[in-house]
């Protein structure tokens, strides 16, 4: 594209020299061409006049030399005495002299007398009276057609010393008389002596040095004699002719001459000026193709630059371009290319800046650790590290006291002293509350010190003024690779345990698992439930209840078609905690249907038996906490005896989970608890597995627990 | 100019009823101009005699190149001599039918009388020098005169009646007839005048050599 514009520049600017000096050579040679033919019809018309003299001054010298021969005494006499013989030899030898082909002795009655061409007939008559009339005043001279052939006949009279005779000597008028004019004269080279044929047509009798046919020319090109100066082609020259008419006997044939301006030859001066011109023009053409490629790589160059500089900037490469050279319009356009670069890339970095720092800490913010953090476990995969996420409890009280200016200006002074404090960490402001301090390398211990050390250093009261703020902070740690292998896994547990921190008395916790209410498992389950329902791939796993008052494992039915009393529903408290009414609603229309409803997961929770008590609830299941220890734990022991009278007090069976001991299973047995569940009786079964342990195991009745 | 006012009245009757006759004749070039050197004769009707006189001898000088005169009157049985004044040669000749001859005079020399004894116009010329020329204008006719510079002939003492007037000049067109007039001449002086056609004067020089087309 840019050798293309280059081109075109070059080949606008050659095209517009040559079209330019095209139009000019036209114009010149069309002008040049205009005033040669007028400078042809000017010399013509001089020529013309010039002719005429020329002839007449000719004429006058050859009339003069005629006028001598008739002045020879022997010549006068003999006529004087009419002896013809030596009258004819002696014209004879004068017309040789003077070149005549013919010479003739009239009679001044008319008569001739003596003709050297032709016996004379007695009484003929010199054809041409007019010249013989004229010639006693002045030598007479005209161009006449004799016998089919032109002359020059020249007309004198012979004094002794009165006129007693005439001498008429006739001179042939063809190409060696006109070569003999040319000598004796300045006639122009391109002449032809033309005479009528006859029938108005012009045939030429004798033509000039040069030879160029005029008359057949202008006859060919439908002309008549070019009385006026006409433009004519011959043999693929151009001329402009001009006829001039001769002086003629009246009784003679007419004679013209037609003279011939070449103007090729007019324009062969022209030639040198043409061809210094060409060179001209194709010095000029040279020079101009090399000026127009300089200054359109001038043009161009920088341009191409500019181009490269925005593929760059299109790539995020705000790198200045070239500097402007020179202070053209393409200079001013590179640097103020460069200015906006320059601009834009600093626009850039404050946007970039602003995407991944807190405009109140100057801190990044919780996108760019996240990203730094899962930068560092990808270059480090495996190592330890530890995520400190620092909350400050008494903040929605500072701003809903203070306000929000303070509440950024006690952020600011905490994130100066977490910057000021980690060396070895990253510290980010996590979210509107909270700090996120990335420890690479950290273990659990390290992470637990560095927790207390921050404390230490948050714990310092804001000071502003009059007033001094506690923050209250606190700490949740998440650990890599224990606690999760993402940095948003690491951060979102944190977070967990800076709220289970919050909430507690220790300001420091450690992320558990099994505290977190919202661990991704469950949306996991849920979702898998879903599409192991579409897809029909659920499958039952049963784990048997033991009822303690028999040691007896319920009966298990057919697998297909078991009957509503014999199935027991299981609720979470939580399940039924977030939306109580139309929970209720729900879970009546099921115990109409006969269907029983446990309580799962119970103690730990936060149900209350007076909203227990609503619900159409005919079962309580303890949780596998409580079950877990009761071996060592007098605290759950009790708990769980309390609980166990307390449901039956209510009304409701109590089963206790998570039984994996013995001691346990006899504990629930002392104290009436109705049934058991866990390891210890059975894991949960397939059914293949379910109907093997009823085979080889006692028969009893059983309720159904779903697992799956 | 040098003219010599050469009248010639000459009485050519013995009886002549009245001598009071006067005619004037104006002779010009056809262009107003006064032609001199015109030879005008005059006849009158029913005259038939003879005039006898007696032979002269006239003679023409050649001095400076030229003839002196130009045109001279002679009569029948006159004699004329060329006398060459000049310091070159003349070569002097005639082939006019009326008298031929040919003289080479030396300087200072004369030829010897020639006897014109026929009626006729000589033409003479020097074949030396071809300006030179004068015409011998031998004539019996009863009355003759030669016209002046002004272009006038003088006729005095004409016996009454008509005359036939005829013109002759050098320069006249050879070959045409001489222009002819008739005029009663009575108590009152007559005036006739000529209107010649003529070609160039053969002496005057560069006429003959303008040629032209």
């Amino acid at each position: 594209m840019a050798m293309s514009f280059r081109l075109r520049l070059a080949l606008l600017f050659v095209a517009t020299l040559v079209a330019v000096q095209i139009f000019t050579a036209l114009l010149v040679y069309g002008v040049a061409r205009r005033a040669l033919i007028a400078e042809g019809e000017r010399q013509l018309g001089v020529g013309a006049a010039a002719v005429a003299r020329q002839l007449d001054d000719i004429s006058e010298r050859v009339a003069d030399n005629v006028q001598v021969l008739a002045l020879d005494y022997a010549l006068r006499s003999a006529i004087a005495q009419r002896d013809q013989s030596t009258v004819l030899s002696a014209l004879r030898n004068h017309g040789r002299r003077i070149g005549a082909e013919r010479m003739l002795l009239v009679g001044l009655d008319g008569a001739i007398t003596s003709d050297t061409a032709t016996p004379v007939d007695n009484g003929e008559k010199f054809p041409f009276p007019d010249l013989a009339e004229a010639a006693l005043e002045h030598a007479a001279a005209a161009v006449v057609a004799m016998d089919g052939k032109a002359y020059w006949m020249i007309v004198v009279p012979v004094y002794a010393p009165e006129p007693i005779a005439l001498i008429a000597a006739g001179i042939p008028v063809d190409n060696p008389l006109l070569a003999r004019l040319q000598q004796l004269s300045s006639l122009p080279n391109t002449i032809e002596l033309v005479t009528d044929a006859g029938d108005g047509r012009w045939v030429d009798i004798a033509r000039g040095s040069d030879k160029v046919a005029l008359a057949s020319a202008l006859i060919a090109a439908g002309h008549s004699l070019p009385l006026q100066p006409t433009v004519v082609s011959v043999e693929g020259r151009e001329y402009v002719a001009l006829a001039t008419r001769l002086r003629e006997s009246q009784r003679s044939t007419p004679v013209a001459a037609i003279l011939g301006y070449s103007l090729d030859d007019a324009l062969r001066p022209y030639r040198s000026v043409a061809l210094a011109w060409l060179s001209l023009l194709a010095l000029g053409l040279g020079a101009g193709l090399i000026g127009a490629m300089l200054i359109a790589r001038s043009v161009a160059q920088p341009i191409e630059t500019l181009a490269a500089t925005v593929h760059r900037v299109e790539t995020g490469d705000y790198t200045s371009p070239s500097p402007a050279r020179g202070r053209g319009e393409i200079g001013q356009l590179t640097a103020a290319f460069a200015n906006m670069t320059h601009a834009i890339g600093e626009r850039e970095e404050r946007i970039r800046y602003q995407a991944t720092h807190d405009a109140v800490t100057g801190l990044p913010n919780r996108l760019a650790a996240e990203t730094a953090i899962q930068q560092a476990l990808e270059n480090t995969p495996g190592a330890a590290g530890a995520l400190l996420m620092v909350g400050l409890a008494r903040l929605p009280e500072i701003i809903q006291t203070l306000g929000h200016t303070i509440c950024d200006r006690v952020m600011r002074d905490a994130g100066g002293r977490l910057r000021q404090f980690a060396a070895r960490g990253s510290v980010a402001r996590a979210t509107d509350a909270q700090f996120s301090l990335w420890l690479e390398g950290a273990a659990k211990a390290d992470a637990i010190a560095v927790a207390f050390r921050i404390l230490d250093v948050l714990r310092e009261p804001y000071q502003e003024a009059d007033l001094s703020i506690d923050t209250a902070p606190a700490i949740g740690i998440a650990l890599h690779p224990q606690h999760g292998g993402e940095a948003s896994t690491l951060l979102r547990r944190a977070e967990v345990a800076l709220i289970a921190a919050l909430d507690s008395e220790d300001p420091v916790a450690v992320y558990d698992p099994a505290t977190d209410p919202h661990r991704p498992e469950r949306l996991t389950l849920m979702s898998d439930l879903r599409e192991a329902l579409d897809r029909n791939e659920l499958r039952l796993h049963y784990q048997p209840k033991l009822r303690l008052a028999d040691r007896r494992i319920a009966d298990l039915l057919s697998l297909h078609g078991v009957a509503p009393r014999n199935i027991v529903l299981e609720l979470t408290e939580s399940a039924v905690m977030d939306k109580p009414e139309m929970a209720i609603q729900v879970l009546k229309r099921l115990a109409d249907q006969g269907i029983d409803l446990a309580i799962d997961d119970f103690g730990v929770g936060q149900s209350s038996f007076a909203y227990l008590r609503r619900l159409p609830v005919r079962e309580i299941k303890i949780d596998r906490l409580f079950a877990q220890k009761l071996d060592e734990d007098v605290g759950d022991r009790t708990l769980v005896r309390s609980i166990v009278e307390l449901g039956h007090r209510l009304g409701y069976r109590v089963t206790a989970e998570g039984v994996e001991t013995r001691a346990a299973l006899e504990y629930l047995r002392d104290i009436g608890c109705d049934h058991a569940q866990g390891y210890y009786i059975a894991r949960p079964l397939a059914p293949e597995a379910v109907e093997n342990v009823f085979a080889s195991g006692g028969r009893g009745s059983a309720a159904a627990g779903k697992k799956a | 100019m040098r003219v010599r006012h050469f009248v010639v009245p000459v009485l050519v009757f013995a009886v002549a009823p009245a001598l009071a006759g006067e005619l004037i004749v104006r002779i010009d070039d056809g262009h107003g101009r006064p032609a001199a050197d015109a030879v005008v004769t005059a006849r009158r009707e029913g005259d038939t005699g003879q005039e006898q006189h007696a032979a002269m001898t006239r003679i023409i000088d050649q001095r400076e190149e030229t003839f002196v005169p130009y045109v001279e009157i002679f009569r029948p049985g006159d004699e004329v001599v060329f006398r060459n004044s000049d310091r070159t040669r003349h070569h002097v000749y005639s082939f006019s039918p009326a008298k031929t001859f040919e003289f080479v005079i030396a300087p200072g020399e004369s030829t010897a009388p020639v006897v014109l004894d026929r009626i006729g116009e000589i033409s003479v010329g020097c074949n030396i020098h071809d300006r030179m020329i004068t015409h011998l204008y031998v004539s019996d006719a009863p009355w003759i005169a030669r016209s002046a510079a002004d272009g006038s002939a003088m006729f005095d003492g004409l016996p009454a009646g008509t005359y036939r007037l005829q013109v002759w000049h050098p320069q006249l067109r050879p070959g045409r007839p001489e222009p002819v007039q008739s005029v009663v001449v009575a108590d009152a002086p007559a005036t006739v005048t000529f209107s010649l056609s003529l070609l160039p004067d053969p002496r005057r020089p560069g006429d003959r050599e303008r040629s032209s087309y």
